[in-house]
């Protein structure tokens, strides 16, 4: 076990980030509020030409189904260009590594996969990835699906201040995300991430000569640079293939806390950018609350599952003890608890990068994991995250009201039908989208075992995890060496339910703010359920809790929990 | 705030619009997504690559360590084999410290393989005497890392290496000793990360100072 001394550190990051995300979130709200903004001077007369460029205006809001149409033809189009640019990647420029076009359905899942904010990888980046991939058409991904998430949230949250029926306009609100938040911030963050040691460089391939005599090839690229865009928009895809386990990625435990914080700026803010927008500040906490409840325990028991001991070991002659944590799939430097709470942070968050092995952690430990991504809100992706909970909120208030026998409002808005189902069916294709496919592969052979192994806990919780993964968007894999993800069957199914994942939800995040924005505010009234209460918290923070357990138990059952159970 | 341009948001005055045409709608995806390209894929990484070639070249190009001779002998961030009797070894490595095949999967808490890979290593190290000196192989030592290529290795698993170290370059326990704690990296504030030594540069400083 580790001195409690030791984490002072990960206590202060994130009371640092508790401290910091009602000011960064409330700058953040202002981004979409026709309100005059810090960096109006130098920012709107570039804004405006731009939107002059694309034929829009800010004049021109958008009704839930047009908003739509835009997220689908620009996402769209990032989706093409990607998927081109993988497939011929062998005949474009920067190319010094050799890396030949990918085959069609590795270009399908690749392309898929960076477009929906996922960035889960069925290939070695070093070896099967063009500079000119990594450095072009990836960080196209990275920032378009950073801005799209936050967008297609504040459109959402807009319906509760609007009369109207229109959500904004889309074109402005991506742009907006990009001059005022996503630039500027991961350009800083890019800088500061040199200082802490991340290479950035456009010498692709230098040929060092080891002491022991032979060559060893090193890959470097604008290593930085992408770091940065990738953990900031929740993105989670890595330069490198050990993603930010690798030391030219991560090279220090200082640079550890620090892109830990990168991760959690956006996505711990996003409360009170909705306080800001609704202009009802004290209806942030309720959700950061719920957020930080959910948080805290996760980070509490992955701490205390990687401080175990692992019971297998201790017959092996000649090791050391079991002391400071669990080395295997671990880097020294970064120590257990700055470690685990990047890990957790990044998956809560649905980043997905990983610092560690996700495959080499405790059976519980991946189970905390795991509940993370069913969730998928606390506090969730860039924008969506947020969103997502907002569904669980309509949801919880509508089920609540029943119960107490209120009027079922939000914010002065009825809360009808039409949202109800909307919100019901956003959070039922999550589990969908993991369950049946994970029959599938399971029931139809379609996982390779090496040798004639049969599936075990073990596997059947890697296959487990690879489709929570693609469907939470979040990126984060549980590779082993018995399960190859790379098969057509899962390039295909996994690309699919990442898309579905993605765009089902933003098609009803948009239809229930639509719905919103079309009624008018009712007056609070005796029979109006007080949301921003602690009362409300705790029903939201239990609600939130016994849904996903209901739905995922099942499953949990037979992957991790046979494997605590059982020790397989 | 200019008068004429209601924005994004606000309570009221939306009068909705006249939406887009679908071809007004693809002519802006394509001119934003070109936009996008631009900035994206080649303004924000070149402006970061030209200030980081500024204001920390050597992090900038990969934390290259060289010998006196001016070649490149790795970067301080890579892992090297460096199985030779009169070097220091880092953890061992799934991909053989080939940086170009990316990071290979460690087993399972309870997966067989895990016990074997680590019972081959200990058996491996024990040859050189490491059981004599300490009795047990640090775990942090024998254990594979996460990225394969994890340059630093706790001090505990240096200085258990140190008798072998020494005997094999004709050096004094206490020379060898003190090399290793000067290339100790301390955290700096208390208890954030873990001290550690880098391998690489120990080695080269040590074969600096033996001249081999």
């Amino acid at each position: 076990m580790f001195a409690v001394g030791s984490l002072w550190d990960i206590v202060f990051l994130v009371a640092l980030v508790i401290a910091v995300a009602p000011f960064f979130g409330a700058y953040l709200g202002r981004v979409y509020m026709d309100r005059p903004a810090f960096g109006d001077a130098i920012l709107a007369p570039i804004e405006h030409a731009v939107y002059r460029l694309l034929g829009t205006s800010p004049r021109q809001s958008m009704r839930a189904r047009e908003y739509l149409l835009a997220v689908i033809l620009v996402n769209g189009g990032v989706f093409a260009f990607l998927y081109g640019f993988f497939f011929f990647q062998g005949l474009l420029p920067y190319n010094a590594t050799h890396a030949p076009g990918m085959s069609w359905d590795l270009a399908f899942h690749s392309a898929s996969s960076f477009t929906t904010n996922t960035d889960f990888t069925h290939f070695t980046n070093e070896s099967q990835l063009s500079l000119g991939s990594l450095m072009i058409a990836w960080p196209l991904a990275l920032f378009v699906s950073a801005a799209t998430g936050l967008s297609v949230l504040v459109a959402m949250v807009r319906g509760f201040v609007r009369r109207d029926g229109t959500l904004g306009n889309y074109y402005v609100d991506l742009v907006r995300t990009m001059t005022r938040v996503l630039l500027p911030l991961a350009f800083l963050f890019a800088i500061l991430l040199v200082l802490f040691g991340v290479p950035e460089t456009f010498r692709n391939l230098v040929v060092a000569h080891p002491i022991t005599g032979g060559t060893q090839h090193l890959v470097f690229g604008p290593v930085a640079s992408y770091t940065s865009i990738s953990l900031l928009g929740t993105n989670g895809g890595g330069f490198y293939s050990a993603n930010a386990a690798s030391p030219l990625a991560n090279p220090s435990a200082a640079s550890n806390l620090f892109e830990t914080f990168v991760m959690m700026l956006i996505p711990f803010s996003t409360p009170f950018a909705f306080g800001q927008i609704i202009r009802r500040r004290n209806e942030s906490w309720p959700y950061m609350g719920t957020i930080l409840i959910v948080f805290a325990i996760a980070v509490g028991l992955f701490i205390a599952y990687q401080a175990a001991t692992n019971p297998a070991l201790l017959g092996i002659a000649n090791l050391g003890a079991q002391s400071n944590g669990y080395p295997v799939g671990q880097e020294t430097r970064f120590g257990l608890p700055e470690a685990s709470l990047f890990q957790v942070v990044s998956v809560y968050s649905n980043v997905g990068a990983n610092n560690m092995q996700i495959s080499a952690l405790s059976p519980m430990a991946q189970l905390v994991l795991l509940f993370g991504m069913f969730t998928q809100s606390t506090p969730g992706g860039e924008g969506t995250g947020f969103a997502t909970l907002l569904l669980f909120a309509v949801l919880g208030i509508f089920v609540g009201g029943l119960m107490v026998g209120r009027t079922p409002e939000y914010l002065g808005k009825k809360i009808t039908t039409g949202q109800v189902r909307w919100a019901a069916l956003a959070l039922l294709v999550h589990p969908a989208l993991i369950l049946v496919p994970f029959v599938v592969a399971v029931a139809g052979g379609f996982v390779s075992t090496a040798g004639s192994i049969p599936v075990s806990a073990h596997t059947f919780t890697a296959v487990l995890y690879e489709f929570t993964s693609e469907a939470a968007n979040n990126g984060s894999a549980l590779s082993t060496a018995q399960f190859v993800d790379s098969s057509t069957f899962f390039n295909v199914t996994g690309g699919i339910v990442m898309l579905i994942g993605r765009f089902l939800p933003i098609w009803a995040m948009l239809q229930v703010g639509g719905k919103f924005s079309e009624q008018e505010v009712l007056p609070p009234g005796p029979g109006t359920l007080r949301t921003a209460t602690v009362t409300f918290t705790i029903y939201m923070t239990l609600f939130l809790i016994i849904v996903s357990v209901l739905l995922f138990l099942p499953v949990i059952a037979l992957g991790p929990l046979a494997q605590i159970l059982g020790g397989a | 705030m200019a008068e004429r341009s209601p924005g994004p948001s606000g309570t009221s005055g939306h009068r909705p619009k006249h939406a887009l045409s679908t071809g007004r709608h693809v002519r802006a995806t394509g001119l934003f997504l070109v936009l996008m390209v631009v900035v994206a894929g080649f303004v924000y990484p070149f402006v970061v690559t030209e200030i980081a070639q500024v204001i920390d070249a050597p992090a900038a190009n990969g934390s290259l360590l060289h010998y006196p001779n001016g070649t490149v002998a790795g970067s301080s961030l890579v892992a090297q084999n460096t199985d030779a009797p009169y070097l220091f070894w880092s953890r061992p490595s799934l991909s053989d410290y080939n940086l170009t095949l990316g990071a290979q999967t460690a087993p399972g808490p309870s997966d067989p393989n895990l016990t074997a890979l680590l019972n081959e290593t200990i058996a491996y190290m024990d040859q050189y005497g490491i059981g004599t000196v300490n009795a047990t192989v640090p775990f942090w030592w024998a254990a594979p890392s996460a990225s394969s290529i994890d340059p630093d290795l706790v001090p505990q698993a240096v200085l258990v290496q140190v008798p072998r170290v020494a005997a094999a370059n004709n050096l004094s326990i206490g020379v060898v000793t003190a090399l290793v704690n000067k290339h100790i990296v301390n955290p700096p504030f208390p208890d954030i990360g873990v001290p550690y030594v880098n391998v690489l540069s120990l080695d080269l400083d040590l074969i600096a100072m033996t001249g081999r």
